[in-house]
């Protein structure tokens, strides 16, 4: 802990009292008050926290009239995380959070030391992660094999982050606005009024499709230049664990033990994906619930190097080549109905409208365009619909918004699910869900049909569900 | 599973189609948010019946439990229907719980979780001697197995 960062903190409050007190003039002392107190407040802090590692314990000892002191043995430490915001930077600094896999939210139980010297935080860490090696020497460390460095003209992935469905349902509802509505609120008392009422019709709705594009765009590249800024994927030399490093104000270490890897998700959603890009995270267990479980390892970046990357962290060529197998023909029919179905309420509720309400009638010829639309989301949502097994791991893949692919390590598995709705009953499918206690928890393979279902469940983990099914 | 779910499961169903009703009532009598025809009132009336009728029973025959030496499976639902399975090795907690009807009853349910928030299999309507006796087993099987079970 550091009290300069503690005054900072309560900055607001200083400049406030500075303010307030020379407005009323006078009364110095209570100028002093308003410094005193935070720094005073700080300085307490900072000496009476305290942190300890011992044989086999991590402690922490916080307060001074009510003691908290926080336990947790060394051998459930499986994440360390070090971030910096812009004042801790300044200062050298670096806040250290260590993930002991408690499944307790409140602030209390968390392992937080914040304001440690930055060289005191990494040293802290390598002690965490590698106690069991040798005696951690800074001087001796041999660099780490960098696996990924950001590309600065990966920037260009940005806008197309947020992902297809985000970017299709805001264009849909700027359409829905429809002319005045929208193009009202944002011109309103100004001369740009007159001006965008004289365009046609037409041409106000592209400027704003346009302009709603650039101001999304813009901002996906602040947020991905922020969160992103130098990524960097590390191995330690003695490849027992992972380091990301990230953020252009504040920075962010993570660094992830190997064993607690249970497997990678590929993130392809459809705007990324028509681009030949992705992103990859990985599934590790003992994170924080808040950060559900997976780390970024490679931002959104092109295909061959997510693949490569992803290659190099699972030790093994096929999970992310290998040929999936399908779903067969009903789940074919299924995607076809569901996306038909779906793309006909646009023109229903248009024809509706039109009928009842009296709307024009030409607005018929955009609606029915959503018909071809579902026809390409369901040719293309079957097809990227699969499973593979490879000897380690079972290969998930659907959607075609989100564009998931996930591998997860056999040996994770830890039970299964199988779900069935009515409908799918009735085609003799079923969502088959390995459940894990890493990542997202459950990984699906949607609309599988129930014999292949279980004998994909017992090729991944023999033994387990045949003796009830079979 | 004993029988008696069937009247757990009657009376959860009477419960919500009243509760159904009395949301009906204070939307469109109180608040008058919308007119009701009487066709209306009675098309409620029909599907909570055919609800309350139906569902106990359809349930019973869908819902099945079965743990042996390796695993423990359930099968639950009505119209959607799910099978759960875990095995021994990574059951981290047991459960039994007993709501108030369950009490008067005589019933318990029974559930058992594993370290993924997406595992826990729960079996219901057990006679409470049954579960106890499955609590038992379950927990002297899941000691037997070392490791943290993740």
């Amino acid at each position: 802990m550091h009290p300069v960062n503690e005054v900072v903190r309560f900055l607001p409050l200083v400049i406030g009292v500075f303010f307030l007190g020379s407005s009323t003039d006078g009364n110095t002392w209570w100028h002093a008050l308003g410094f005193v107190v935070p720094i005073g407040l700080g300085v307490l802090r900072y000496l009476t926290t305290s942190f300890r590692i011992g044989e086999q314990q991590l402690e922490l000892r916080r307060g001074l009239l009510s003691r908290n002191v926080l336990t947790a043995p060394l051998d459930r430490v499986r994440t360390v995380e070090l971030t910096s915001s812009p004042i801790h930077r300044l200062l050298g600094l670096a806040r250290v959070q260590i993930g002991t896999g408690s499944a307790s939210k409140s602030g209390e139980q968390r392992f937080v030391l914040d304001s440690l010297g930055l060289a005191d935080a990494r040293l802290l860490r390598a002690r965490l992660l590698h106690r069991a090696a040798e005696e951690v020497d800074t001087a001796a460390t041999p660099e780490d094999d960098t696996l990924l460095r950001l590309d600065p003209s990966w920037i260009r992935y940005a806008p197309l982050t947020t992902s297809g469905i985000v970017i299709a349902l805001g264009s849909l509802a700027f359409l829905s606005q429809f002319a005045d509505n929208a193009v009202n609120t944002l011109a309103n008392e100004s001369s740009l009024r007159e001006r965008v009422h004289a365009l046609p019709l037409w041409a106000a709705l592209l400027s704003g499709v346009v302009a709603a594009a650039v101001v999304v765009s813009v901002l996906a590249i602040l947020g991905y230049v922020l969160t992103n800024w130098g990524f960097t994927l590390s191995r330690d030399p003695l490849g027992r664990s992972y380091l990301v490093r990230r953020g252009l104000l504040t920075t962010r270490e993570t660094s992830i033990e190997r064993e607690r890897v249970r497997g990678l998700e590929i993130h392809e959603p459809l705007g990324l994906r028509l681009a030949g890009a992705g992103h990859l995270a990985a599934i590790v267990t003992g994170l924080d619930r808040r950060s559900r479980g997976s780390t970024p390892v490679v931002p959104p970046a092109p295909r061959r190097v997510v693949i490569g990357v992803g290659e190099v962290l699972l030790a093994h060529q096929g999970p992310f080549t290998a040929a999936l197998v399908p779903h067969g023909p009903r789940a074919r029919r299924r995607r076809w109905m569901r996306a038909l179905s779906a793309a006909s309420v646009v023109p229903l509720l248009v024809a509706l409208g039109a009928g009842f309400l009296g709307w024009a009638w030409w607005l018929l010829l955009p609606a029915v365009l959503a018909w071809p639309v579902g026809a390409w989301l369901a040719r293309d949502r079957y097809a990227r619909l699969g499973h593979a097994l490879t000897p380690d791991y079972l290969v998930l893949q659907r959607d075609s918004f989100r564009g998931r692919r996930d591998a997860l390590q056999r040996a994770g598995i830890i039970g299964w699910n199988i779900r069935q709705t009515y409908f799918q009953r009735r085609a003799g499918l079923v969502t088959l869900t390995a459940t894990t206690a890493a990542g997202k928890q459950a990984y699906h393979a949607v609309d599988i049909p129930e014999q292949l279902a279980i004998e994909l469940a017992d090729a991944a983990v023999p033994g387990l569900l045949v003796p009830f099914l079979g | 599973m004993s029988t008696k779910a069937r009247a757990v499961w009657t009376v959860t169903a009477l419960v919500q189609a009243v509760l159904g009703a009395a949301i009906l009532v204070v939307l469109v009598l109180a608040w008058q948010l919308f007119a009701m025809p009487w066709w209306g009132w009675l098309a409620y009336g029909a599907v909570a019946a055919g609800y309350v009728a139906a569902m106990p029973a359809f349930r019973y025959r869908v819902h099945r439990w079965e743990s042996t030496e390796e695993a423990v499976y359930t099968q639950t639902g009505w119209l959607t229907r799910e099978r759960r399975i875990a095995p021994m090795s990574r059951v981290q907690t047991v459960d039994l719980e007993q709501g108030p009807l369950s009490r008067l009853l005589g019933l318990a349910a029974v559930t058992v979780t594993t370290a993924s928030a997406a595992g826990p299999v729960k079996i219901e309507g057990l006679d409470f001697t049954v579960a106890e006796r499955l609590v038992d087993e379950l927990t002297r099987r899941t000691s037997a197995v070392a490791g943290d079970a993740t």
